[in-house]
């Protein structure tokens, strides 16, 4: 039984038995296909004198690895996969809403929390699959305990800012493009789109920039500890 | 504004799904196609290099082979200069020489023609002063002068040497006793008569004397005893006067 919650709100189509298939987990599903088929297509002849293309997806993929070694030099193969993929994925989510009759699955606050989840996650799986679960959780209790319920507040509080904070934007700018389109109607709809693209881009940068920046955080939280502990034993 | 978690499991799920499909049919094809690119071009730098050290050794070979042929052209040319300098002083030498023997020859004929100039004048002296003399006799010439001169070749006849005589005497005997006595003038009787006591003095013998005359002698006497003459007239005298120029010049 489809339920429709209105325009900024995403749309119920089906259910499934308990699931309840919104208009963003279709959407969703059509971005991973599509970015899936143009990956594959894109990768089925790869030539060593690249055409435009290939050239541009080489580009693409190489200054993702750039923006990574920038903040995490030694761990550049382990997360471009994850954070290469928030950000391919973040930038057709966010563009796809420039498409009439669509609307951007990151105007959802379920697919944001979702990612910020997996965020929060994989901070924790990056950092106890390089120094193990006790060694990991070592860190909120040190230098001292105390600290332990800021720790806490201070993971949740930036996957909860995370996940609003890309929904905030998203919803507000379809919500501003809309109200702009009451008001002027389609007097101004190329400033719209420009601001709608801009903002998508940095939106997408800024959310995997600051994934980058956690899960790197993480890691490079444990390689000083072992750092420090090796050379207090080696004092 | 509110938390579908059917949604929420799903986009999770599609989000690892997609990273899965991009690690496996995006990333790892094009990682490994960059570092095929990578390895190739490493291969072709490093060809390169390669190419740019053996550049850089036939380089440096090029430069020591310049540089010994250079140091060869050098040797080359200071043996040339020192050959093309020798040869220089040994034509010097020998142009020297033969401006020297240039010069000497030079001398030897200016000296020569010096005095082939200077004999030409002492000539054209010598002839002047004997036409100009000459011609003052001949002007001057007389039966005084002859006279004066017949008086000079009596005293002279006296003053010969006894071996001349003795060699005259033997060839008039020989050729008889005629002796020929030309003048210039015409003979007075008495001159005759002293110049034959004279000739018989001296040859000590009989004379026949014939006096001739020849205006020739301008002023004097030629006394003719066979192939003797002994003269004392202007003409024989300036004969003699002549043939010592010449004489002298040609020595001179």
């Amino acid at each position: 039984m489809a339920e429709n919650g209105g325009e900024l709100s995403p749309e119920v189509l089906f259910q499934l038995g308990p699931l309840q298939i919104t208009s963003t987990v279709l959407t969703t599903i059509g971005i991973v296909v599509g970015i899936a088929l143009a990956a594959g297509l894109l990768t089925r002849h790869l030539r060593d004198q690249p055409g435009p293309v290939q050239t541009a997806a080489e580009t693409a993929v190489l200054a993702m690895e750039d923006a990574i070694r920038a903040v995490a030099p030694d761990h550049v193969r382990l997360l471009l996969p994850f954070v290469g993929g928030l950000w391919i994925f973040l930038v057709v989510a966010n563009l796809i809403g420039l498409i009439p009759g669509l609307h951007s699955p990151t105007r959802d606050l379920s697919a944001t929390s979702a990612l910020a989840i997996l965020v929060f996650l994989s901070v924790h799986w990056f950092g106890i699959r390089s120094q193990g679960l006790r060694s990991y959780l070592r860190h909120y209790v040190t230098p001292n305990p105390i600290l332990l319920p800021f720790h806490l507040l201070s993971e949740v509080t930036r996957t909860v800012a995370l996940a609003v904070r890309l929904f905030g934007n998203m919803m507000s700018l379809e919500m501003a493009a809309l109200l702009v389109l009451l008001v002027a109607g389609f007097l101004a709809p190329i400033p719209i789109l420009m601001l709608h693209i801009v903002e998508a881009l940095v939106q997408a940068y800024i959310f995997g920039m600051l994934a980058l920046i956690y899960v790197a955080g993480g890691l490079q939280l444990q390689e000083l500890k072992q750092t420090k502990t090796q050379g207090e034993s080696h004092e | 504004m509110e938390l579908n978690w059917t949604t929420f499991l799903l986009e999770i799920i599609n989000f690892l799904v997609l990273v899965w499909l991009l690690k496996r049919f995006f990333y790892k094809p094009l990682q490994a196609a960059i570092a095929r690119r990578q390895a190739a071009i490493d291969q072709r730098i490093e060809k390169a290099r390669k190419m740019e050290e053996d550049a850089q050794q036939l380089q440096q070979q090029y430069e020591k082979d310049l540089a010994a042929l250079e140091r060869e052209r050098e040797l080359a040319r200071e043996q040339l200069q020192r050959e093309i300098s020798d040869e220089r002083k040994k034509q010097e030498q020998e142009l020297a020489a033969s401006l020297q023997k240039k010069r000497e020859q030079a001398a030897v004929v200016e000296q020569r023609q010096a005095r082939e100039l200077q004999r030409q004048q002492q000539q054209t002296a010598l002839e002047q002063g004997s036409r100009f003399a000459s011609r003052l006799l001949q002007e001057g010439a007389g039966p005084e002068l002859q006279t004066r001169l017949q008086a000079l070749l009596l005293d002279s006849l006296r003053e010969i040497p006894a071996e001349q005589l003795a060699r005259w005497q033997d060839r008039l005997g020989a050729d008889g006793d005629t002796v020929e006595v030309v003048s210039a003038f015409p003979l007075e009787a008495d001159s005759r008569g002293q110049i034959t006591q004279a000739l018989q003095r001296a040859l000590q013998r009989d004379v026949h004397c014939h006096f001739a005359e020849d205006s020739g002698l301008i002023a004097g006497l030629r006394i003719n005893m066979g192939p003797w003459v002994l003269g004392t007239n202007v003409r024989d005298e300036l004969d003699g006067f002549a043939r010592l120029e010449r004489e002298t010049v040609r020595d001179g």
